[in-house]
């Protein structure tokens, strides 16, 4: 029986760290050059618009794409199946099974990631269903879901083995400002709790709940710090993260 | 990292999966009687040209359904993006190989004990051998079948495409390995390019058992080669069941 631990994962390493990484889609270079270093326990916004190389960044850190150049260690060692425990991937698209409800989903997926002993499994999967707010509607299956439910799950599923990094692509795409406010509250409590969280994302709402946050931009950062360093970056008081955005947006063009 | 847990959840989600899409419950025991039964009854007045072809007929139908079945199911995992999850756990190939193999025989095993049954006993199709005997090759066509499905959704975007692949890879197989006329009639060079599709084995394992009431030992160098053909595919299936 494997309960997802750090296993053989000292303390010492950042949750992320990113040097020189370079990907292309054939001619078509994506990410032309990343350096990034997160460091435990915060909540990392990779803000950009689309096409700009977010969910390709994720894709890298995942293992499901090799880069091109440079590296990029989680907790030390490259993305690969013996990391998988410890990481929570939410993906842009919900990828649930449409026929099977809300705990067959995360039943399945949390024996996936090894969770393998009956009973531990299914306290799992009550919890994270609690933590969703989708315990009434455990027995419902998906096709009977509206889209915000659907993600609802798509997150749990991240969550169910209570991994050390999450990796969320546009978790918050098309959620109402209520979702919003109650996925932003579960992960500020995940961050308090020592978890790493990276979220990428295009709006601005997003940005100001991140404890650090990178601005990607044509498949570079462009700039990373706070959401007030940033908005200080502008040189004019009270600048919004937007305007930030775009300031250097443009400086970098 | 081997699961037998993870293999035995995959299996259980494809069954669960298969037994609630209704439509595909009733394709897959009403579509091969409805195909049986045109046949079997318009060959009524010919009966020995019917029990001459039966074999073959049999063969193909299971070899047919499963793979149309598992091509667009596995197509389904990747594009509803659950295969990329998937991978993303430490899901290995051979968890999702034997996981889906063992889901879709269950089905496969019912199907064709069904084929066979209407076969035998409805449209009274005569035959020597033993009933198992004949199972034990319908199986070994399924696990070809599942195999070549998984492999043949690399290469299909979309069902469309998938559609497309029977056109090339059965339609072929089934002119070629005798189901219309006696691999024997056809021209040598076909002859020879029937040699690289399993169901000319298949159908040459059937006949030897149904009309001659031949033993599994008799036809082993049939049953080595689907043997062959099935280990074959699952490598191949193995090889690129990662990518999407």
């Amino acid at each position: 029986m494997t309960i997802p631990t750090s296993t053989g994962i000292t303390d010492m390493e950042p949750a992320i760290s990113i040097s020189g990484l370079e990907f292309s889609f054939g001619n078509r270079p994506v990410l032309k050059g990343i350096e990034l270093e997160i460091p435990r326990g915060i909540a990392f916004g990779v803000l950009g618009a689309n096409g700009a190389g977010k969910t390709t960044l994720v894709r890298l850190l995942i293992g499901r794409l090799a880069p091109g150049n440079g590296t990029a260690l989680i907790f030390g060692q490259p993305p690969g199946p013996a990391l998988a425990d410890s990481i929570g991937y939410m993906p842009q698209l919900n990828a649930l099974y449409e026929s099977l409800s809300v705990r067959e989903n995360l039943d399945f997926f949390a024996r996936m990631l090894g969770l393998s002993n009956k009973d531990h499994r299914s306290a799992s999967v009550d919890r994270v269903m609690e933590v969703v707010g989708l315990s009434e509607r455990a027995d419902s299956v998906m096709a009977e879901l509206s889209g915000g439910m659907r993600q609802r799950v798509s997150l749990g599923v991240a969550l169910v083995h209570e991994p050390d990094l999450l990796l969320l692509d546009e978790p918050t795409v098309g959620l109402d400002p209520e979702l919003r406010a109650s996925f932003w509250e579960h992960f500020k409590k995940l961050t308090e709790a020592g978890t790493t969280i990276l979220i990428s994302s295009h709006t601005m709402d997003d940005a100001a709940h991140c404890d650090t946050l990178g601005f990607m931009r044509d498949g570079r950062f462009i700039a990373t710090g706070t959401p007030d360093e940033l908005r200080q970056s502008t040189g004019k008081p009270d600048s919004s993260l937007e305007d930030a955005f775009l300031h250097l947006s443009r400086a970098s063009a | 990292m081997m699961s037998i847990d993870r293999k035995m959840a995959i299996a259980a989600r494809i069954v669960k999966e298969i037994r609630r899409d209704r439509r595909s419950v009733a394709m897959i025991i009403g579509a091969p009687i409805i195909v049986m039964a045109l046949i079997g009854f318009s060959f009524q007045d010919q009966k020995p040209v019917l029990n001459q072809v039966a074999p073959a007929l049999i063969a193909t139908m299971a070899m047919f359904f499963v793979f149309v079945l598992t091509a667009i199911s596995f197509l389904r995992e990747r594009s509803q993006g659950t295969l990329e999850r998937l991978v993303s756990t430490a899901v290995s190939r051979s968890d999702l190989l034997v996981g889906y193999l063992a889901g879709f025989l269950l089905f496969a095993l019912i199907q064709s004990i069904i084929i066979l049954s209407f076969t035998l006993f409805v449209i009274d199709v005569e035959y020597s051998g033993k009933i198992w005997d004949i199972v034990f090759i319908l199986l070994m066509v399924t696990i070809t079948s599942v195999s070549m499905g998984i492999f043949v959704s690399t290469f299909a975007k979309n069902e469309f495409q998938v559609v497309q692949f029977i056109p090339l890879l059965i339609t072929p197989q089934i002119f070629l390995s005798g189901v219309i006329l006696p691999t024997s009639q056809l021209p040598g060079y076909f002859q020879t390019l029937g040699g690289a599709f399993p169901l000319t084995y298949a159908n040459r394992a059937l006949h030897e058992i149904m009309l001659k009431g031949a033993s599994l030992s008799d036809v082993s160098t049939e049953i080595g080669i689907l043997v062959l053909f099935a280990l074959g595919m699952l490598v191949a299936a193995a090889v690129t069941v990662r990518k999407t």
